[in-house]
């Protein structure tokens, strides 16, 4: 099964990609904060995580090295409404496996998370 | 061969010095016995050659005394002329009090002390601002471009005696004479660069200030301890003058510095306040974006499952594309405002050169404007920030594009001086040139002759020149057209590849290809 968590502080946009990626067979959990999300992610055990950079409280950078000392075989893309060189560096030195940002191509969205999951099942 | 004319001189010399004297008694006797023999017929009158040895004698005891007198009778007459000249400095140097213009008051000093005193040349030398040596701000009798050229370190002989012998008129003749051949040499060459026979050195309560160097037409005597005394006390009051001009100056200039730094910081905030801004902008629209152009590449992409209206079609693309391009405009702010902060890479600076013309080539050619470029040789890697060189670059082009409305032509040049090892960038246009009493303005923050620009481009642009050390200066003739050269040392960052190498970001292109799919 294809698990994937979303973690965005705008609901609508959890909502809204969720939505669109059960359309296409995966099981999708969805958080609004950095400490839900690492929640979320313990029970649900996802293959990938679209993680938002810019978020209160506990922010996507820190969520993203949580993840990647804990779960380092989940892949998480990172989403962002801004991209910057520094945020870009940062998120790959942390371990982050794509960059993108809003609005977002769905289309390149849909195909890259289909394939970190097939290169996943791969090596499992 | 020197030492052969020297010989040859002080033989001609003696030999003179002997005509002169067998011509002197021979007249002395003439006249004597000529006198005298009527009524004493001396005996030894007969010899002639004794009695020409007598009254050469006497021709010569008198002569000193004889000569003295005559000195003092004509210094009587010319001291009465001097003393006219003398008054005339102290009122300048009373009037010198008031002018605060470093420029004028030395423009009037040299002038006053030349035509008062009926001078071959005089200049007044003063430390640059620019260069650690002294340079001559004011010159009498000159050639412009001469005076420009001269330039006398801080430890040249001449500045090292004035240094050790105090507030004394230097007598060029006077002074050689005390040293040995080699330092006489050195010391001559001062002299004659600034082309003087004496110098007065300006000494404002201890502190050195300057030198006044001046020549006259007529033999070097015509100055006695008299009118040295009159200089040292005429120094006094310039050098305070001087003094209080440099003060004056300095000060100007620090004020100047503190507005650049005052509205460089307005300008820092206003870039942190777009930043800001647009970075709220981003994260507030880019959602309600995301949605919009999200739900529209739903339906899309469920094309193939429901058959879709080619018009339905059409507009969802349309969808996608705007919002797309909404998202842009808010991207590009924050690139603008990041600029400054981003990192420095190594740039080939005839490539953002490229870039930045293609990118006003659209405006160009509506404009008529012809735009090419020429880069002389291989550039050397410069380290700077790319955003930076590109907004100086589009500055430049922007404001020759202004300048010349339509129809013109805008050259742009960089080229690599091995010797100094300074990149040159030049652009120039023809456009309708600058008013002169405008050029020292156009880099000023605010300053536009345009009724629709804000008038921070230049400035902007000399910031950025600033910030990597270097100059930018103007030519320009109204009516023909302006240069503007940009001059940028290349520093020690620039010669080897910093150490910390910019990591490698596989996810660029992904991003890139993702923005343009």
């Amino acid at each position: 099964m294809k698990r994937l968590v979303v973690v965005d502080d705008e609901s609508e946009i959890c909502d809204f990609l969720k939505g669109f990626f059960a359309d296409r067979d995966f099981d999708v959990r969805t958080a609004t904060s950095g400490e839900q999300a690492l929640k979320t992610i313990g029970a649900h055990k996802p293959q990938v995580v679209l993680l938002d950079v810019h978020m209160p409280g506990m922010d996507g950078m820190e969520v993203l090295r949580a993840i990647k000392s804990q779960y380092p075989n989940i892949k998480v893309i990172m989403v962002t409404a801004i991209e910057t060189r520094e945020k870009i560096e940062e998120a790959m030195r942390l371990g982050a496996d794509n960059y993108i940002t809003k609005p977002l191509s769905l289309e390149y969205l849909e195909k890259d998370v289909k394939e970190k999951v097939a290169l996943l099942s791969e090596s499992s | 061969m020197s030492l052969y004319v020297k010989k040859r001189k002080r033989v001609l010399k003696k030999v003179l010095i002997g005509f002169s004297l067998f011509f002197v008694g021979s007249t002395a006797y003439v006249l004597f016995s000529s006198l005298t023999s009527r009524f004493f017929p001396y005996p030894f009158m007969g010899n002639p050659v004794f009695a020409v040895l007598i009254t050469t004698l006497a021709a010569l005891l008198t002569y000193k005394p004889l000569d003295y007198l005559m000195t003092q009778l004509f210094k009587n007459y010319l001291f009465r002329k001097k003393s006219y000249s003398h008054m005339a400095l102290m009122d300048l140097a009373e009037e010198l009090a008031t002018i605060l213009d470093l420029t004028e008051l030395a423009n009037l000093v040299v002038n006053t002390f030349g035509e008062t005193l009926h001078l071959k040349t005089v200049a007044l030398v003063i430390p640059s601002r620019i260069r650690d040596d002294y340079e001559i701000i004011s010159a009498y009798g000159w050639n412009v471009s001469d005076c420009k050229r001269v330039r006398l370190p801080k430890d040249s002989p001449l500045l090292r005696m004035i240094q050790d012998g105090g507030p004394h008129v230097l007598v060029r003749d006077r002074a050689l004479r005390t040293l040995d051949w080699q330092e006489a040499n050195r010391l001559a060459h001062d002299f004659d660069s600034l082309r003087a026979s004496w110098v007065i050195p300006f000494f404002a309560r201890e502190e050195f200030v300057g030198v006044l160097t001046f020549s006259s037409y007529i033999p070097e005597s015509i100055f006695d301890e008299g009118d040295f005394h009159f200089f040292r006390e005429f120094a006094q009051e310039v050098a305070k003058c001087v003094r209080n001009a440099l003060s004056v100056q300095e000060l100007k200039l620090a004020n100047q510095e503190l507005q650049d730094v005052q509205s460089q910081l307005l300008q820092s905030i206003k870039i942190q306040a777009i930043e800001q801004l647009a970075t709220g902008i981003a994260h507030e629209i880019h959602n309600p974006l995301t949605i919009i152009s999200g739900k529209a590449q739903v339906l899309l992409l469920q094309k193939d499952r429901a058959s879709y209206d080619e018009r339905v079609e059409e507009v969802l693309k349309t969808i996608v594309k705007q919002t797309k391009r909404a998202a842009d405009i808010t991207k590009k702010l924050l690139m603008f405002s990041q600029s400054s902060g981003s990192p420095k890479e190594m740039l080939d600076l005839s490539q953002v050169l490229e870039d930045t013309i293609a990118l006003v080539s659209y405006q160009t050619s509506l404009e008529g404007i012809e735009v090419t470029r020429s880069v002389a040789g291989a550039l050397p890697p410069y380290y700077a920030n790319v955003h930076e060189f590109r907004e100086v670059f589009l500055n430049l082009i922007l404001n020759a594009v202004q300048s010349i409305g339509s129809k013109g032509k805008i050259h742009c040049e960089i080229r690599y001086r091995c010797q100094d090892e300074i990149l040159e960038i030049s652009v120039s246009d023809t456009g309708k040139g600058i008013d002169p009493q405008n050029r020292d303005k156009v880099f000023n923050p605010f300053f536009t002759t345009r009724t629709n620009a804000v008038g921070l481009g230049l400035f902007v642009t000399k910031q950025i020149v600033h910030r990597y050390a270097g100059s930018i200066r103007v030519e320009s003739r109204v009516g023909e057209g302006s240069l503007f050269i940009v001059q940028l040392p290349l520093m020690e960052s620039s010669k080897r590849v910093p150490a910390e190498k910019s990591l490698p970001l596989p996810f660029l292109k992904q991003v890139e290809s993702e923005a343009s799919s």
